[in-house]
């Protein structure tokens, strides 16, 4: 059978007549509030509000309940004093790489009295994996699955949507940003929802320049707490500068995006646990064993004075271009393989505020981490070379001009 | 004559729900600017149950959010039979719940552990000496801002 157009129409009419019902539309509290949420005057504070609570309960649980209350105490009092005595040849080579590297005291070798010093892989290192990233990428990617579910992130990614234009992207990078606050690993894949090279090159280049990952953060939270928002502050500062500067210099096109934004929804339990769940397998199968395989590479450079060696050479750039003293040279190079044990040996030298802030800083835009580097690899190795040109620029630019504002504030 | 009752009972609670948002959104955007204030000066600040934080990040980032949710209080009290207007509202009193909640439930992950030298749990003592007052603006705020609630549900 066919049929004319007037009796399709008619047919279309009548359809429409039986299951359409026509009325007044009227907003609902939950449409109210969700409007509120996207208006930048409205929107902004709340964005403010969420990432408060965000940040507080990332360090409430893992700083404070899981890393202080029960990990340092399981590793520095029962693990690590048993694994010195039980692992045989105390002083040797492989005893330094795998269990604690010491000290010597009045020419004798004492051994270290916690896993932060030992820098060993099965001390230093299983206690960064398990007892400080563990706790911060678990309670991140629950936090971040729950915006998801509950249907924050499209609105937030909105909200963000003209700023992040001025840097070449558009609002939808706010999700490889935050999840490279987790680990960069899967922000780096994540660029893969940008539509054009330009923008997959930005972003890809600012998250492993800028976007320091969970065991940064989290041995940040740990060493240098009451420092954590300056450093935090420079890195996002440089983001946008950096950003802004790729955007104008990098051929290429910066499209605008369309969004569907779903309402306010209650999340599932099921959803949130599958999500958490996949995000940290996904940690424990591709930086789990970059974590343990630097600690034992970073001990073995230290034993065999490579690390002291470049140290030296480059002291005089990070003295006299970055202001930071000569003892950050080893920590700064190691930083290529561990950053978060680089944060934490920085910690414990004799240095200004100011020097700390600059020296953190320097170890986040510094290089991409081991597990970074071969994911970026993976989208091409055009683009990480260019990345990595784009970060030698920008250590010394950046660096250089922390250094020079410091000179101006007088604390450098 | 039952609608015109009805009508009037609607318009009382209208207004008590306005001089009632007002004024909490009086008294929290004034908390607002004491926390900020206090931040800002680097002395904390305690008078009976009343607790302000001098830190940058529960006193001044806190501080702003505080403020923040009694401007919505405040803007919104006006004209509060508007779903609009009630929404912000609303939303000043979700901010006071997102302080106050992360104020708590930074109260709870201090309370359970037993301390550096301690036990590996805290003592039935300790942990309940972690909830004692004094208290931070947002958990003070908290009761007062659940008064919402009630005109959530009972919005015509």
């Amino acid at each position: 059978m066919t049929l004319s157009l007037g009796e399709r129409w008619t047919l279309i009419d009548r359809i429409s007549k039986e299951t359409v019902t026509f009325g007044k539309y009227e907003h609902t509290l939950k449409d109210a509030v969700g409007e509120l949420t996207v208006k930048p005057l409205t929107g902004i504070p709340v964005a403010i509000a969420i990432m408060y609570c965000f940040w507080s309960v990332f360090g409430s649980f893992a700083g404070t309940l899981m890393t202080d209350g029960f990990f340092v105490k399981l590793f520095d009092g029962y693990w690590l004093p048993w694994i010195q005595e039980a692992f045989p040849g105390q002083g040797s080579w492989l005893y330094a790489i795998m269990v604690d590297a010491g000290g010597f005291e009045s020419g004798e070798f004492v051994l270290s009295d916690n896993c932060f010093e030992a820098f060993g892989a099965l001390t230093s290192g299983l206690f960064v994996a398990i007892g400080v990233v563990l706790p911060a990428i678990f309670i991140f990617y629950l936090m971040l699955a729950l915006l998801e579910d509950v249907g924050y992130m499209p609105r937030l990614a909105v909200l963000l949507d003209t700023v992040l234009h001025r840097v070449g992207l558009h609002g939808y990078a706010i999700v490889p940003t935050i999840l490279s606050l987790g680990c960069n690993v899967p922000g780096v894949t994540a660029t893969r929802i940008l539509e054009t090279k330009k923008q997959r090159f930005i972003m890809m280049t600012l998250l492993a320049i800028f976007i320091p990952c969970g065991a940064q953060i989290g041995i940040m939270e740990e060493v240098v707490p009451n420092l954590l928002g300056w450093i935090l502050l420079y890195l996002i500062i440089g983001y946008f500068i950096f950003g802004y500067i790729l955007n104008k210099i990098v051929p290429g096109k910066a499209p605008e995006f369309l969004i569907d934004v779903p309402p306010y929804r209650k999340p599932l339990l099921n959803n949130v646990s599958k999500k958490v769940w996949g995000r940290i397998a996904g940690f424990f199968k591709v930086a789990l064993p970059f974590v343990m395989l630097g600690c034992a590479i970073v001990s073995l450079l230290y034993l065999l004075g490579v690390i002291q060696f470049i140290g030296d050479l480059l002291a005089p750039i990070f003295v006299g271009w970055f202001g930071v003293p000569k003892e950050t040279a080893g920590p700064l190079v190691a930083a290529f393989l561990r950053k978060d044990l680089a944060v934490a040996q920085l910690s414990v030298i004799e240095m200004t505020e100011y020097q700390l802030i600059t020296a953190v800083v320097l170890v986040s835009i510094y290089f991409p981490c081991v597990a970074t580097f071969a994911m970026m690899l993976k989208e091409g190795w055009k683009e990480l070379i260019a990345a990595i040109g784009v970060l030698t620029i920008v250590v010394f630019a950046y660096g250089g001009m922390i250094h020079l504002i410091g000179i101006l504030l007088g604390v450098a | 004559m039952a609608e015109q009752s009805q009508s009037q009972l609607q318009s009382k609670s209208s207004s008590t729900a306005v001089i009632y948002f007002a004024i909490l959104g009086i008294v929290t955007t004034a908390f607002g600017l004491a926390d900020i204030l206090v931040a800002a000066a680097g002395s904390e600040f305690s008078y009976g149950i009343l607790e302000i934080p001098n830190d940058l990040f529960r006193g001044g980032w806190g501080g702003f959010i505080v403020l923040f949710a009694g401007l919505f209080y405040l803007s919104g009290a006006r004209n509060i039979g508007d779903i609009h207007q009630f929404a912000k509202v609303a939303m000043g009193s979700i901010l006071i719940w997102i302080m106050a909640g992360s104020d708590i439930f930074a109260m709870i992950t201090e309370s359970i552990p037993g301390g550096e030298d301690g036990p590996w749990f805290n003592t039935l003592d300790g942990f309940l000496a972690t909830y004692a007052s004094p208290y931070a603006p947002a958990i003070l705020l908290l009761p007062f801002s659940l008064v919402v609630i009630y005109y959530i549900y009972h919005r015509d």
